[in-house]
């Protein structure tokens, strides 16, 4: 999908929205409530109780008017901010309308209780006596299947609506306001935060170092791809899909189809691991929910895909152990995938670099010389820097505040993190909408879906719980208070 | 407006390329300095 280019990248555009919510939710620290608006969705049976505002002091609003209140906010930023990207504000508006509502049905949807209901307690307050117990993230697997069906059934409205369709920047938003919520989950538990900080750099080193020479072996030996080809496969299928293949290609000089349709393929296959390795986390790392986390960030690829995981991951892990009567603190394995991404996507800068320093020296030499390190910050993913600078601040807060004002941070937090939850969503939705399956099969895609089946099956997913495991395994979430 | 290239035509028009000693050379040093430091990492990791 080729999109115009604006005043503004999407980097920097979630960057300064996310930081713009952040803000926003911190005026509640100084007495100012402007971000309880947000609708939330519960757990129902009864639909007329499914939505309500986020604080109490706006629920004059209702649960409609809220939803309202988030749809019109939310479309007037957006707008605004995809102008700033170079795309036609009023045809974003008409299309986000679109995905917005019905992203937020299927939402709706996965948290009936029949669906979301996970633990026997949940289904005695509800009166049901059977439940698929998807947890209340359960809607984010709707609104994928609900993307899914719009993007492989109905091509035409779902190129209608390709304005809109722009999961990486609303989960770099998400990622943005979820660094503040994770700093208050880290303020309670700073050592074992330091911790999971440490064992997720060491991870992701090693993991990029074996993963990409690997998969790059495997492509060009075994498959035959050229350097062209499998220099952004191998970073795409081994690092960080879009993201990686995109800056590998440019560190390489290849064209910009190759990174084109490597990242097609990337998000394809994320769909399909986003869908199977949460509930596989969830059959087999009950007891090990880090693990869980750190695996997810490193086999699922695409910072949205990898962070959703983290978060359904998360909503199933703490639903299995509670009904084992162990009851993790809420955070933690959400916040061990985000760190984890968060370093992958930092090290993408630099791993191309090193790339292209080689080519540029050794393989392709290039008039002008050989690549400068001003390329790292080139390519270094801005909107990290508001994830850093709101976990920082919120740490900072935090660490020490007396226990008012620690009610006071967590509180505005939580208000942000609803928006996080909306954003989230919108993920999903507009990564089950890009996935068109039938489309990349009829375009022949079997060479290269062979190489990534080989590689991503053969040993990432099992090297990722590996490397996971040998960092993470035995560190557990704290319990939850109270 | 062109048709956008499909996928197979692309890769049906990639030349044969041989692996470079430099991609050797690269394929090994990662992947060996990724296993050394997979044992030294976490090795430190479990002593911490």
């Amino acid at each position: 999908m080729e999109r115009k280019t604006g005043r503004i990248n999407e980097d920097w555009l979630a960057l300064w929205i996310g930081l713009g919510v952040f803000a926003l939710a911190l005026a509640l620290l100084a007495g100012g409530d402007l971000l309880g608006w947000a609708v939330t969705t519960r757990v129902w049976t009864d639909p007329a109780k499914a939505l309500a505002p986020v604080s109490a002091a706006y629920s004059g609003l209702g649960g409609f008017g809220a939803l309202l209140a988030t749809y019109a906010i939310l479309t007037v930023v957006l707008a605004g901010g995809a102008s700033a990207l170079g795309a036609d504000a009023k045809r974003f508006a008409l299309a986000f309308t679109v995905v917005f509502w019905l992203a937020y049905a299927c939402w709706i949807v996965g948290s009936w209780a029949s669906f979301a209901a996970n633990t026997p307690a949940d289904m005695q307050k509800f009166g049901i006596t059977w439940s698929l117990r998807l947890t209340s993230e359960g809607g984010f697997i709707v609104a994928l299947l609900g993307g899914l069906v719009v993007g492989n059934f109905l091509p035409g409205f779902a190129n209608w609506l390709r304005e809109a369709i722009r999961p990486e920047l609303y989960v770099k938003i998400a990622i943005v306001i979820l660094g503040g919520f994770l700093g208050v989950t880290a303020a309670e538990k700073l050592a074992l935060a330091t911790r999971v900080m440490y064992l997720g750099l060491a991870s992701i080193v090693v993991a990029y170092l074996i993963f990409w020479s690997i998969t790059y072996y495997v492509a060009r030996v075994w498959f035959g791809f050229s350097r062209e080809w499998a220099a952004p496969l191998a970073s795409g299928i081994s690092i960080c899909g879009v993201s990686a293949a995109i800056a590998t290609g440019g560190a390489i000089r290849a064209r910009p189809v190759v990174a084109i349709m490597v990242s097609s393929l990337v998000v394809i296959f994320a769909v399909v691991e986003l869908l199977v390795l949460p509930f596989a986390a969830q059959a087999f790392l009950t007891h090990q929910p880090l693990v869980a986390g750190a695996w997810m960030a490193l086999s699922v690829k695409t910072d949205g895909a990898a962070v959703a995981s983290g978060a359904i991951t998360e909503s199933l892990i703490l639903a299995n152990a509670s009904a084992e009567g162990i009851n993790y603190a809420k955070g933690w394995i959400l916040g061990t995938a985000a760190t984890v991404k968060v370093f992958i996507d930092i090290f993408i800068g630099i791993w191309a670099f090193v790339l292209a320093w080689i080519w540029t020296r050794h393989i392709e030499v290039r008039e002008g010389g050989a690549a400068k390190p001003r390329e790292i910050w080139e390519r270094f993913p801005k909107f990290i820097i508001g994830y850093v600078v709101t976990f920082a601040v919120v740490l900072a807060l935090a660490l020490g505040a007396d226990s008012a004002t620690l009610g006071k941070v967590k509180a505005a937090m939580g208000e942000a993190n609803t928006l996080r939850g909306i954003f989230f969503v919108l993920t999903f939705f507009t990564i089950g909408v890009m996935s068109n399956f039938r489309k990349l099969w009829e375009e022949g895609i079997g060479k290269l879906a062979a190489v990534y089946v080989v590689c991503l099956f053969g040993f990432i997913i099992w090297a990722g719980l590996l490397i996971s495991w040998l960092f993470f395994g035995g560190v557990l979430p704290p319990p939850a208070a109270g | 407006m062109a048709e956008p290239p499909k996928i197979a035509e692309e890769i049906g028009r990639m030349a044969a390329e041989p692996l470079l000693p430099i991609e050797k050379k690269l394929i090994a040093w990662s992947l060996g300095l990724g296993l050394v430091l997979l044992v030294l990492l976490a090795a430190l990791a479990r002593l911490t």
